[in-house]
């Protein structure tokens, strides 16, 4: 049926009964389909998607080959190169990240490759929101996916896989997003049914047909071809084709899923709309709300109703041209804007639609509500009902299109004035840090004061930012900052940083901050940088005007972000680059990064029968760097301050008399190492102790290892410091025992080599 | 037109630990309130850390899996780091009623605080229906919290969790699970304790058997006093809360223009327990608990000895930012620091302020008004 609502019919197989959130469903969805590969990238709220299949995987419960990515640009290109060999192939994304990858969609349709993407939908950036909005989704209309929409935690997993096998048709042969409401589905436990084991899901969709495999020497072919006019109109056409024909498809697919469990989806879920004068559009969880305000209006003897695509694309236009034929009027409610549209899609593909009935009277009206996860209440349902009520009884639109929701402010005058004044250019330039170049020597030499005294100068953080008990990124860029004279402007990447220090309206930078997502700080910074010089050059800028660049980012930062930050290196802005590692994503929950080291236990990398946590080695990120032959390059951590603030100082130095430093700074994270809050400084001692994390810099080419713990006496075993971290401490048991000789004897390897350059100024 | 009811097919409950299917009997449960939609709302109040989200969990899981109701179950969600305000929203309604709001519950029946801390620093109380019960984690008596919480027109429930769970060697919230089980008159102890089992057996078992004497006395320990009738009890209004800044006063692009502003945030609620004592007499001023110290809270005083020389004084700790990591203890040479219990009111009356020109302001730069 095209036009109804889901409804339950009798279905032959037993299934359990269950309570479960929409990223759970959808993880149980990918297991019970069982995906050959799975290419992702973390990011709220769709994350938790990958992090339930490894833990699955993990107890050896699927077989779903999990790729943890660079990137979701890279994500999407592991997905795209997998799905060309002939297998099923799975992807979770969301805001940022799905337009971070925006790019390689239609190469993904265009070639005609089916696979499946969940779109947990959120609010994209800027500014920075993690919450459930459309904006993502309506990127996603024009890529050529098929979108199929998911209400419920109950829809997530039947969309999911519905979704592979509408994709995998031979009429169709498209990939296939699957979008459901971040947090409002995502994150919310319902009361679900599913199939007890992966058994009807399979012979539900039987085996992948490939029909053109890259695994196939046999019968090699060329697949993307390089394509200009007159042919790319055709093989555009060839996918307005396959549209057409998966709006014939979907409906046979729903009626066989239906058969299979009990299920029923209807093209357009339409909620009490025979009768109805005037009816809301929305998409996902927004409906379900409004279809319990209908119900109440009814009682009130008011005729409303509500209609909700279950497909964006295709576009469903006939059907929804047909349900709403004697609707007096109806209010398009969009979760996204398309800033001076007048209205986003939505609007304008159901008015398109409506316009194709030249009998069609229905007036129609456009809002935008719930950006940003505004939540969308019922008193919100209620005053869009009455909008559209009014236009129906009334015969006419006053206004057609509006926010709802919006707040016009209320700021006291306290609110915006200073609360800490900014810091004076003395206050920024103590002179308590000297640094100069030894003319004999060559070497750049730091003059620092004993470091009580660093305790009373200016601090380019205010107290109140919002990290865990004992966080270690705080007094690690303390120190950092410490060694630094004169005025600063830093750029933060995403990350917990970022996130704890610039909760709305709170900054806890009094100097000044920008945020750029943590792919492309480094670009950012290194226009900046050019600007300071450009205007500095036309006298623009007041005489001595002199400010210290500095970037801040996680390890996770130097994943996505690590080709700018090359590029950036490469081109030698005269700018600071400091990674703080505390070896994870950690802002999202604790899923690896490359930085994390083998075996250590993160939520992409957990610990079972099948999986011992994170399978290899830690990146090399300073050596990487030190290949750009940037003049400075250097690694610290907070538990030796002395060398911290020497280094900051030298950065500074390099920075604006040579061109780009980086450093790399390891910092304790209590709550994901699951280590005691008190315990981060001593834990980070014991990572360099153990020569895992080498305590060195590389001066214009030259290595120096700047604390050998062998020397003071102070070496001890990788155990000692894996010991004292509960993501680490299962490599201490009898059973880790291979894994944790491989571990410990990369990081003497690695030792090895930094001491041969130690030793030898040419290498 | 149907409305979803659920698969009219062969029905199996599960418990989702391990997802691992078991059959149960299924018995219906009467609420003994319910709003204008049908549904029992419960919201918890908590830090980051203290497992309320766990604790929703578990009660809906309860409800749906083991009472006969249906339900709905998540958390307040930011990038919540440890120690930072949580929420956990519940809601019950009748097994045949579907659940289609996504929302909070901000009309709850019963609420329930964690971390006693949050009294002072969130709205625990807002939108407490009439006949509503809430519930603190509390060492004090429930008129003395009643007090406490501006004397609502409530029912006021006070049990020690803290106390209990580290007597029974287990977490605040499965005593605070037994304390609202006990206060919403509805969630039966068996349901929820099975579900304790189901969770904690198959991945920690040697837990089990202390968290469900935390349970039960969290169940029998709490003290509940009706004050909805009290001659002085103030009856609770409900207003939705506009945010500071709207589209006619908010700097264009999002920036903040008094960056530093964090220094009116109160930061107390993310101790837990404990916090650094400060001993002048026993300090050298030597600056290593400063150098670690990752919330910035030692306050410092500049001196010239009598050679004209400076040096620096240490004055005390701001504990309005101090949320008790207790780094610095490890970090101080002279035993000038040491770990306390702490006390009510002794971070109040030892803190030195750092910023002593924002004493009496609220997080959004008013006066406060008492
Ligand atoms: C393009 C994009 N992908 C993913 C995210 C989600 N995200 C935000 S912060 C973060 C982790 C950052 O990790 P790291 O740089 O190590 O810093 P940490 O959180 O550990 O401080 C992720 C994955 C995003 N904001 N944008
Ligand atoms: S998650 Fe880790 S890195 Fe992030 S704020 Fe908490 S302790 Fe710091
Ligand atoms: S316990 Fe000590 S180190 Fe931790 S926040 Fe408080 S004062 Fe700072
Ligand atoms: S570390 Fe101890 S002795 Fe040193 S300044 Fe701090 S409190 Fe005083």
């Amino acid at each position: 049926m095209l036009i109804t609502e889901r409804h339950a019919r009798q279905s032959a197989l037993p299934q359990l009964t269950d309570f479960k959130s929409g990223n759970e469903m959808a993880a149980l969805a990918a297991n019970h389909i069982n995906f050959h590969v799975m290419g992702y990238y973390p990011i709220t709220p769709s994350t938790e998607i990958a992090e339930y299949l490894d833990e699955m995987f993990a107890q050896g419960e699927h077989q779903i080959r999990m790729i943890a990515a660079d990137g979701e640009h890279g994500g999407a290109g592991i997905c795209y190169g997998a799905s060309t060999g002939g297998g099923r192939v799975f992807n979770a994304t969301s805001a940022n990240g799905f337009l971070y990858a925006l790019e390689q969609f239609p190469v993904q349709s265009g070639t005609r490759y089916p696979m499946v993407m969940d779109l947990v939908t959120r609010s994209v950036s800027g500014p920075l929101d993690i919450r459930g909005d459309h904006s993502d989704l309506y990127f996603s209309l024009n890529t050529g996916w098929i979108v199929l929409l998911a209400r419920d935690p109950q829809a997530v997993y039947d969309m999911n896989v519905v979704a592979v096998r509408l994709g995998e048709h031979p009429n169709v042969r498209l990939p296939v997003i699957v979008a459901y409401d971040g947090f409002f589905t995502s994150h919310q436990k319902r009361r679900v049914s599913y199939f007890p084991d992966r058994q009807p899901v399979q012979g539900f969709l039987g085996p992948f047909q490939a029909q053109r495999s890259t695994l196939d020497p046999r019968n090699p072919i060329t697949v993307g071809p390089y394509m200009n006019d007159p042919d790319l109109i055709n093989n555009k056409y060839q996918q307005k084709l396959a549209m057409d024909a998966a709006l014939r498809v979907l409906p046979q697919v729903f009626e066989q899923y239906a058969t299979l469990s009990g299920r029923s989806y209807p093209v357009v879920d339409a909620y009490r709309i025979e009768d109805a004068e005037a009816v809301l559009v929305l998409l996902n969880s927004a409906a379900e709300t409004a279809k319990d305000v209908a119900d109440e209006l009814r009682k009130q003897g008011k005729k409303v109703g509500v209609l909700s695509p279950n497909v964006l694309r295709p576009f469903p236009a006939d059907a929804i041209r047909e349900a709403l034929k004697h609707v007096g009027a109806v209010l398009i409610a969009e979760r996204a804007d398309s800033y001076g549209g007048q209205g986003n899609a939505l609007t304008h593909e159901v008015k398109s639609a409506l316009k194709d009935d030249p009998d069609n009277k229905t007036l129609c009206l456009s809002r935008i509500y719930g950006l940003g996860g505004k939540d969308f209440l019922y008193e919100d349902a209620e005053a869009l009902f009455r909008l559209a009520l009014a236009a129906a009884s009334s015969g006419k639109v006053h206004i057609p299109f509006d926010y709802h929701g919006v707040t016009p402010g209320n700021s006291r005058n306290g609110a915006l004035s200073p609360v800490l004044p900014p810091f004076t250019r003395e206050e920024m330039r103590p002179g308590l840090v000297s640094v100069e170049k030894d003319a004999a020597s060559g070497k750049v030499q730091v003059r620092t004061p004993p470091l009580w005294k660093l305790a009373v100068r200016s601090r380019v953080f205010a107290p109140g930012h919002g990290a865990c008990p004992g966080c270690g990124i705080f007094p690690a860029l303390d120190q950092l900052f410490k060694g630094m004279e004169g005025d600063i402007v830093v750029l933060y990447q995403t990350g917990c940083a970022m996130v704890v220090t610039t909760g709305y309206p709170f900054s806890a930078h009094r100097v000044t901050y920008i945020h750029n997502l943590f792919q492309n700080g480094s670009a950012t910074l290194s226009g900046l940088v050019e600007m300071f010089l450009e205007r500095k050059a036309r006298g623009e800028l007041p005489e001595g005007e002199d400010i210290t660049f500095v970037m801040i980012t996680g390890d996770g930062g130097m994943d996505i972000g690590m080709g700018p930050t090359i590029g950036a290196a490469l081109r030698n802005h005269n700018m600071v680059i400091v990674e703080y590692d505390n070896q994870g994503y950690m802002n999202t929950g604790s899923q690896l990064s490359y930085s994390t080291p083998l075996g250590h236990m993160t939520s992409t990398s957990h610990v079972g029968q099948a999986q011992g946590g994170k399978t290899f080695h830690h990146k090399d990120t300073l050596q990487i760097m030190a290949a750009c032959h940037i003049p400075y390059v250097f690694s610290s951590v907070e538990g030796y301050a002395d060398d911290l603030v020497k280094k900051g100082a030298k950065a500074q130095w390099y920075a604006k008399n040579q061109g780009l430093a980086f450093g790399k700074v390891l910092i304790s994270c209590p709550l994901n190492w699951r280590a005691p809050d008190e315990s981060g400084t001593d834990v980070v001692q014991a990572a360099v102790d153990c020569n895992f994390f080498p305590l060195y810099e590389v001066e214009e080419g030259v290595t120096t290892i700047t604390y050998d713990p062998a020397t003071v006496g102070r070496k001890i075993p990788v155990t000692q410091w894996l010991g004292a971290m509960g993501k680490t401490r299962h490599l201490t048991l009898p059973e880790y025992r291979e894994p944790l000789e491989r571990f410990a004897a990369e990081v003497e390897r690695r030792w090895r080599r930094l001491k041969a350059m130690h030793d030898h100024p040419d290498l | 037109m149907h409305a979803w009811q659920g698969p009219p097919c062969p029905q199996i409950l599960t418990d989702t630990a391990n997802s691992v299917a078991k059959t149960h009997i299924k018995s219906r449960t009467q609420l003994p309130q319910t709003d204008n939609q049908g549904f029992f709302g419960i919201r918890l109040e908590s830090i980051g850390g203290l497992g309320a989200h766990v604790a929703g969990q578990i009660l809906a899981q309860a409800g749906v899996l083991r009472m006969g109701l249906n339900g709905a179950n998540f958390s307040s969600y930011g990038s919540e780091k440890k120690g930072s305000p949580v929420k956990a929203y519940v809601r019950f309604c009748a097994a045949e009623q579907e659940v289609r709001t996504s929302s909070p519950v901000d009309r709850p029946h019963l609420v329930a605080v964690f971390h006693e801390g949050l009294v002072r620093t969130e709205p625990v109380l807002w939108g407490l229906l009439p006949e509503g019960a809430i519930i603190v984690n509390s060492l004090r008596s429930p008129s003395q919290v009643w007090d406490g919480l501006g004397r609502p027109a409530a029912k006021v429930g006070a049990v020690n969790a803290l106390a209990i769970a580290v007597e029974e060697s287990s977490r605040v919230n499965t005593v605070m699970l037994g304390a609202v089980a006990r206060a919403s008159g509805f969630i039966k102890p068996e349901a929820v304790k099975e579900v304790i089992q189901a969770t904690l057996g198959e991945r920690y078992p040697q837990l089990l058997a202390s968290n469900l004497r935390a349970f039960d006395r969290g169940f029998q320990e709490l003290a509940l006093e009706d004050f909805s009738h009290a001659a002085a009890a103030v009856p609770q209004n409900y207003a939705r809360h506009a945010p500071p800044f709207g589209y006619l006063d908010a700097p264009l692009g999002g920036a903040v223009m008094n960056p530093g502003n964090t220094a009116l945030k109160d930061l107390s609620v993310s101790r837990n327990g404990f916090l650094p004592a400060f001993h002048r007499e026993r300090c050298v001023d030597c600056a290593l608990c400063d150098l670690v110290c990752p919330d910035f809270c030692f306050v410092w005083a500049v001196e010239r000895k009598g050679d004209g020389v400076e040096a620096i004084r240490l004055k005390g700790i701001d504990y309005q930012f101090c949320k008790g990591c207790l780094k610095c203890i490890d970090a101080c040479p002279t035993l000038a620091l040491s770990t306390e219990r702490e006390e009510e009111g002794y971070a109040e009356r030892h803190s030195v302020p750092l910023f002593p020109h924002l004493q009496g302001f609220s997080q959004n730069g008013e006066r406060h008004h008492h």
